[in-house]
């Protein structure tokens, strides 16, 4: 049953958005603290708890929001309309932002996720609420939605790294003084992005092989000239751009800078992607 | 009379372009000291040419002197004195000590409270005494400045979790790289410096250690130490096509990396991202290397600023160690006064003395029967009134402030006002 969104889960949205707003304060205020040195010389960054603490409450209270939804609408599987996918990709963000902070943790990955977090958020408040809308339930549709939310997941991550790598490329070229908060290296973020491009490309094939076969069994929603619709065209660029960024060790002058502006590239075009699917007629539906 | 003289240039008043031009390579270090000892007969000198400075601590005769010493580093390296005046330092007398005092207290350093520069001012008085260069004032100029700095490092916690240059690149490789097992170090190079660096990048473990010098039996040593292998320095390129970081520290004059060599090895590294610790004065890597892509340079310029921005926690540690080098340039300028107006004090005692003894036999003369024990007691009161009326000029001259006025000027005054110069036995 598809309805518009109860008051509920959009107050824990709302109380997610603050969460996560703290901590992103908290992470960009401990760039500015005075980091005091303890015996072992190793930065202490006041506050670090808080900002980690926010992003945990904020992951619990989106995954509320959708618990709450889904008992609301009686329906257990996500992805049902854009409010829930919207949540999950915001769940799915900050969790892996929650995933690296534990396993090994790279300061400043949260001042390019949590904005991306927010903005999910907000949107999913604001359009999820008075533009509900249903998706169908074949398998072919579901499978080509999950693989490709995943896959904008993914690339939000590379991009995420990718903007990190620039940066952190650019102060180093400069020769300025290392920051307090431990940036991860390099190597790392290339890695990261390639990783997260190399999965997020293949959810992204897959995603655009099962919207072209709902497209060639008349399933799409895109009507006659679904192949010249802005979101068709947006996707192939992006699998182009991605594919580019997986070319990178082959032609080695790709990589590094080439690699992590590549990546940002692609998750604007996603967005725009996104954006067409919201807003554009002939969008999902 | 013999004034302190020093004349330099560090890294605040010359860039590292400047002082590599100047820098005297330890193995030329003595042909330096002995050309300026043919050219300045007589003269002391101790030599402090370092990564960070060059500095000419010597005793000279007079101004015109002084504008020949200047001359002296560029002549011995054939370069135009005219380019280096903006950069030199000239300091006299009690500022000399003031400033090698500071140097070694390594709080002139960039990076304050490393300890190699007391080595390095060791070295560097060490050299000149073997070459018998230090005389009567460098000698206890230089061991009282080698106190200071031990003094400064042992009581105060100046040195205490400071970075070092090692530890800084270190720092950037671990923002550079991810992993050090799969990476290959390479050490052009077997000095002390690019073995503290190596000590540091040893830790990391990285995958292989080569070590590349001109003198292979070094090069072993070094290797051995560090669990590495010695490589040729024929097959630089080769080396650095397989290297992901390289150390550079040799004595070479002119760079040994190249922007056409480096950008052949790029290719044939595949654009993989290099970094180069070039700790060399004059530089080993030529600096548009570091404009390529995937080359991250850094010299020992850009690793010290770098220090240097972090040090500002420690100022508390600072201001103790400057308390010390006060106090030691104070005992070293009283010291140095002593020396300088001891023979003074000592001819005017002398004068004053004689004058008061030959009053003194005039009168006891007059009275031959006098007893012995008055004519001692008259003798006890004239040296007592003679002492009494030269204890506040000489105390005067004891306490002069050399910032009021020099040593030399009192002396004069000296000379003058009590006939000095006329030598003993004449009356004043």
């Amino acid at each position: 049953m598809i309805g518009m969104t109860s008051v509920g889960p959009l107050i824990l949205v709302l109380l997610a958005c603050v969460a996560f707003a703290i901590a992103l304060g908290v992470s960009l205020l401990s760039l500015r603290a005075d980091a005091t040195n303890n015996s072992n010389g190793r930065a202490i960054i006041p506050h670090r708890l808080l900002g980690k603490t926010c992003v945990y409450w904020g992951t619990l209270l989106i995954l509320g929001a959708l618990i709450w939804q889904c008992v609301a609408q009686g329906r257990w599987t996500p992805l049902e309309d854009n409010f829930q996918c919207l949540l999950c990709l915001g769940l799915l963000l900050a969790g892996f932002v929650l995933y690296i902070q534990y396993k090994r943790p790279i300061g400043g990955l949260d001042w390019f996720l949590l904005p991306i977090v927010i903005v999910l958020l907000i949107s999913a408040g604001l359009f999820g609420r008075f533009v509900p809308r249903a998706y169908s339930n074949s398998a072919w549709d579901w499978t080509h939605r999950t693989s490709s939310y995943l896959g904008a997941v993914a690339f939000a991550v590379a991009s995420a790294a990718g903007a990190m790598y620039l940066i952190a490329n650019r102060r180093l070229r400069a020769k300025v003084a290392l920051p307090n908060v431990h940036v991860a290296s390099l190597e790392r973020l290339e890695r990261m992005t390639l990783e997260a491009v190399t999965l997020g490309f293949a959810l992204l094939t897959i995603g655009l092989i099962t919207g072209l076969v709902k497209a060639l069994h008349g399933q799409s929603t895109l009507g006659k000239y679904w192949i010249t619709s802005p979101k068709v065209i947006l996707s192939a660029a992006v699998w182009i751009v991605y594919a580019l960024v997986l070319h990178s060790p082959i032609n080695p002058r790709f990589r590094g800078r080439w690699v992590a502006m590549l990546s940002i590239l692609g998750f604007v075009l996603m967005l725009g992607t996104l954006i067409a699917v919201q807003f554009m007629p002939g969008g999902n539906r | 009379m013999d004034r302190l003289l020093l004349l330099g240039m560090n890294h605040a008043t010359a860039p590292l372009a400047v002082r590599e031009r100047l820098a005297v390579a330890e193995a030329r270090q003595a042909h330096a000291i002995s050309q300026f000892q043919q050219r300045f007969p007589e003269s002391e000198i101790v030599l402090l040419s370092t990564c960070n400075r060059i500095e000419i601590y010597t005793v000279a005769k007079g101004q015109a002197e002084t504008e020949e010493i200047a001359k002296f580093l560029p002549d011995f390296h054939g370069l135009a004195a005219g380019d280096f005046d903006s950069h030199w330092y000239r300091k006299t007398e009690k500022e000399v000590a003031q400033h090698l005092f500071t140097v070694t207290a390594s709080l002139d350093s960039i990076v304050l409270g490393e300890t190699q520069i007391i080595g390095q001012v060791r070295d560097a008085y060490e050299l000149a005494r073997t070459s018998g260069s230090a005389g009567p004032l460098l000698h206890p100029l230089f061991q009282k400045a080698l106190a200071v700095g031990r003094q400064v490092m042992t009581q105060t916690a100046l040195g205490a979790g400071r970075l070092s240059i090692a530890s800084t690149a270190v720092d950037y490789a671990k923002s550079i790289f991810d992993r050090f097992g799969d990476k290959t170090v390479l050490c052009i190079g077997a000095g002390k410096m690019a073995r503290l660096v190596i000590s540091h990048f040893h830790n990391l473990r990285p995958g292989r250690l080569l070590i590349c010098n001109r003198d292979q039996t070094k090069a072993e040593a070094l290797a051995a130490e560090f669990n590495g292998k010695a490589v040729s320095f024929m097959e630089l390129t080769s080396h650095l096509a397989h290297a992901d970081i390289v150390i550079t520290s040799t004595g070479a004059t002119q760079p040994i990396i190249t922007r056409t060599m480096f950008e052949s090895v790029l290719k044939l590294r595949r654009y993989r991202p290099i970094f180069i610790v070039d700790i060399a004065v004059p530089r080993d890597v030529e600096n548009s290397v570091g404009q390529l892509e995937h080359v991250y340079l850094y010299n020992i310029d850009d690793l010290q600023q770098v220090v240097s921005a972090t040090q500002s926690q420690r100022s508390g540690e600072i201001e103790s160690a400057r308390a010390l080098v006060r106090a030691a340039v104070e005992e070293f300028a009283a010291w140095h006064r002593n020396r300088q107006m001891g023979p003074a004090i000592e001819q005017l005692y002398a004068r004053y003395h004689g004058l008061a003894q030959e009053e003194l036999a005039r009168i006891t003369n007059r009275y031959p029967d006098m007893p012995t024990e008055q004519r001692q007691q008259l003798e006890e009161m004239v040296r007592r009134i003679v002492n009494k009326l030269l204890h506040d000029p000489i105390q005067t001259l004891k306490n002069a402030d050399a910032q009021h006025a020099p040593i030399s000027q009192y002396l004069h005054a000296m000379n003058k006002l009590f006939h000095l110069d006329e030598g003993d036995g004449k009356s004043a």
